[in-house]
């Protein structure tokens, strides 16, 4: 079967404009049944857009979106059933309860009765907050709270989920829970996950294929292997030091083997052939302009380079 | 819509002050305003001519008494001028058999009300004696007075001020319509304002990402705002009528279409803002402005003829405030539907198209 062959959601040179600015441009993606997909990008790349108009919540201003073939542009309720979403914000009542939440969110989806209390009672397990189900959600916490927006979107047990930066803001603590929850979701339900970030150690985590968006567009698009294999013939180098030199920036510019210089805030990183042999050039660099190395490290290819190789910019630039 | 309805119910158990503290301002303005039960009438010392003897004055006082809007307590002519050049009270009357004076010290907006009223009994008196002279009836002034008390015909009397029915006119009674109507412009508006802060926080677009159409998420909103609005201005009326006598009408059928009319302009007002405004800062602020504002030429604060600039009374004819109050006031005077379907029917349009272009607007924004 060919990739893509079997995709449950499919867009088509999706593009949304907001009169003169383009936000997205020719996005095409598709999502197997089961499969976790992660859409990277730094802020302001177009992923809220984009999740949006696959949601059905804003229409296209070119392009479609299909669910199991059928068009989500010209009848949006084709797929509202069978999704759930979960927003950036915490898009909870916050004077109510957590089940006074989850019951209002369940009827709206037509549960009632006993088979909505199961429904709750699964899906706060699943959160881990069984015990404080009856707080209100003013009174959680911000990792809580993001549990609890999960909770929503899961209620109805739809066949696709789509997370919209769900960890920002929290604590490490939350954040792993709630990255171990997505995981067991997808590995161990089955449920297919459209999840975006902007922190590349999440997708890489969780994701079985990854869409790399900048300025509204899709830059790349694959396995986390076939992506680190754009920079197969390359290595980075990273020189951490104990300040700024820009004289030895300057001259590590100079050397034509380097192919990219990226001065960091702890550092200097450079993108080179692979084994090139550059070290002791480096070193000599270092010692005319006296900068004092702190460490020194080569390290294979990650999304981060990736993306820095494709766009010239870091991830949370 | 039945959920979002319950669940903004939900959310007022939870919050309950903007509803409770709009009812206790209304409740307290009107109390201390319009009185607790006390008689509002105007009182106006009256002295009477010399040539008039104490049998005639007697009747006299007892006709301008005959009034609920006034109390006409009897004086002697030094202590009325010094009182009135003292400026302890506004203005008194000298009665005279078949003619009065009025004595005034400075401009009081009561005394154009008093004049209109004994003039009114001045002259029916005239008419009553010359009937009598003319028919040589003793009993034709009992005749006269059986009759008016089933008369085929109501007339109500325009005034050069605008389209009043001064005569009977109630200061209490507008106190308790002006600032029910007025308090119950923020309760309204202010329970609209949830859309804008749950498009703020989302939950808006989590609603319309479900199977439920926005067409009942519109109306769940709508129908919680309208009925909170329109129960807070029946419990005022409520305590009021029952609580503190005050006299808003007989026909209780029409007294509730009236609210319903109202409270219908201002839902659909506050959705015209909501359309208008791009957050919820925004509608914070201009609604007071708003409010107040509809207040004062809508006649809330103050009758609406005491407004004679042509500029204000032109404005104040696309305000909801104003049919408000006229068809409040109309059902004092236990008018019929009829004379008041021009301002209900007002009321309705002003709503209509309100709500059409605050949910075009707002869908635009979408």
């Amino acid at each position: 079967m060919l990739k893509g062959e079997s995709a449950v959601l499919e867009t088509t040179n999706l593009k949304k404009a907001f009169k003169k600015n383009v936000a997205v441009s020719d996005v095409n993606l598709y999502l197997d049944k089961g499969e976790s997909v992660g859409l990277l990008g730094p802020n302001g790349a177009g992923k809220s857009t984009a999740i949006s108009m696959i949601s059905s919540l804003v229409k296209p201003s070119a392009g479609d979106v299909t669910w199991h073939g059928k068009s989500v542009v010209k009848d949006p309720n084709v797929i509202r059933m069978h999704l759930g979403v979960v927003p950036q914000d915490i898009a909870l009542y916050k004077e109510l309860t957590a089940v006074e939440n989850l019951r209002f969110f369940g009827r709206i989806y037509g549960l009632r009765g006993k088979e909505l209390e199961s429904r709750m009672a699964n899906v706060l397990e699943i959160v881990g907050l069984t015990e404080r189900k009856n707080e209100l959600v003013k009174h959680y916490s911000g990792g809580m709270q993001r549990r609890v927006n999960i909770a929503v979107a899961l209620l109805h047990e739809p066949e696709i989920i789509i997370m919209d930066e769900p960890t920002v803001g929290i604590d490490p603590q939350s954040r792993n829970y709630i990255l171990e929850m997505v995981q067991k979701l997808n590995e161990e339900q089955g449920m297919t996950v459209l999840y975006t970030s902007h922190y590349m150690e999440e997708v890489e985590r969780l994701c079985d294929r990854i869409y790399i968006m900048d300025h509204g567009k899709v830059i790349a698009s694959g396995t986390k292997q076939e992506l680190t294999g754009i920079l197969s013939s390359e290595e980075t180098i990273w020189l951490e030091l104990d300040r700024s030199y820009p004289g030895l920036v300057a001259e590590l510019n100079d050397m034509e083997e380097i192919l990219r210089v990226i001065e960091t805030d702890k550092g200097i990183k450079l993108i080179t052939p692979k084994n090139s042999r550059l070290l002791g050039s480096i070193f000599q660099a270092a010692e005319r302009q006296q900068a004092q190395i702190i460490s020194l490290n080569v390290q294979v290819p990650t999304l981060e380079d990736v993306f820095l190789h494709l766009t010239g910019r870091k991830l949370r630039d | 819509m039945k959920s979002i309805f319950l669940l903004q119910l939900q959310r007022l158990r939870r919050e309950p002050m903007l509803l409770l503290s709009m009812t206790g301002m209304t409740f307290l303005f009107v109390f201390f305003l319009g009185g607790f039960g006390a008689s509002d009438q105007v009182e106006v010392p009256v002295y009477f001519d010399q040539s008039m003897n104490g049998k005639e004055q007697d009747i006299l006082l007892e006709r301008l008494n005959q009034s609920e809007s006034y109390r006409f307590t009897e004086t002697d002519q030094k202590t009325a001028e010094k009182q009135v050049a003292l400026g302890d009270i506004p203005f008194a009357m000298k009665a005279m058999p078949d003619d009065y004076r009025m004595l005034i010290a400075a401009d009081d907006p009561n005394q154009v009300l008093v004049d209109q009223y004994v003039k009114q009994v001045y002259a029916e008196e005239l008419r009553l004696q010359e009937a009598e002279s003319a028919t040589g009836e003793t009993d034709l002034r009992n005749g006269v007075e059986a009759a008016l008390k089933e008369a085929p015909i109501g007339l109500t009397t325009s005034t050069a001020e605008g389209e009043s029915t001064s005569g009977e006119y109630s200061q209490r009674n507008h106190f308790l319509f002006g600032m029910t109507l007025f308090f119950s412009i923020y309760t309204i508006i202010f329970s609209l304002s949830k859309v804008a802060e749950e498009k703020r926080t989302g939950t808006w677009n989590r609603v319309i990402l479900s199977p439920v159409r926005k067409f009942h998420l519109y109306i769940g909103h709508l129908a919680y705002s309208f009925m909170i609005g329109f129960l807070q201005i029946v419990i005022i009326f409520s305590i009021f009528r029952y609580g503190f006598d005050y006299y808003i009408g007989g026909n209780i059928g029409l007294m509730l279409l009236t609210v319903a009319c109202y409270t219908f302009a201002v839902v659909a007002l506050g959705m015209l803002l909501l359309g208008l405004v791009n957050n919820l800062e925004q509608l914070n602020a201009i609604v007071p402005i708003v409010t107040v504002s509809m207040a004062m030429i809508g006649g809330a604060y103050w009758p609406i003829e005491a407004v004679s600039n042509s500029i204000l009374l032109a404005m104040s004819k696309i305000v909801p405030v104003t049919y408000g109050m006229e068809a409040l006031k109309g059902l004092a005077l236990d008018q019929s539907l009829s004379a008041l379907a021009q301002p209900l029917a007002i009321l309705i349009v002003i709503g209509v198209f309100c709500m059409g272009i605050g949910i075009n607007l707002m869908e635009r924004r979408a």
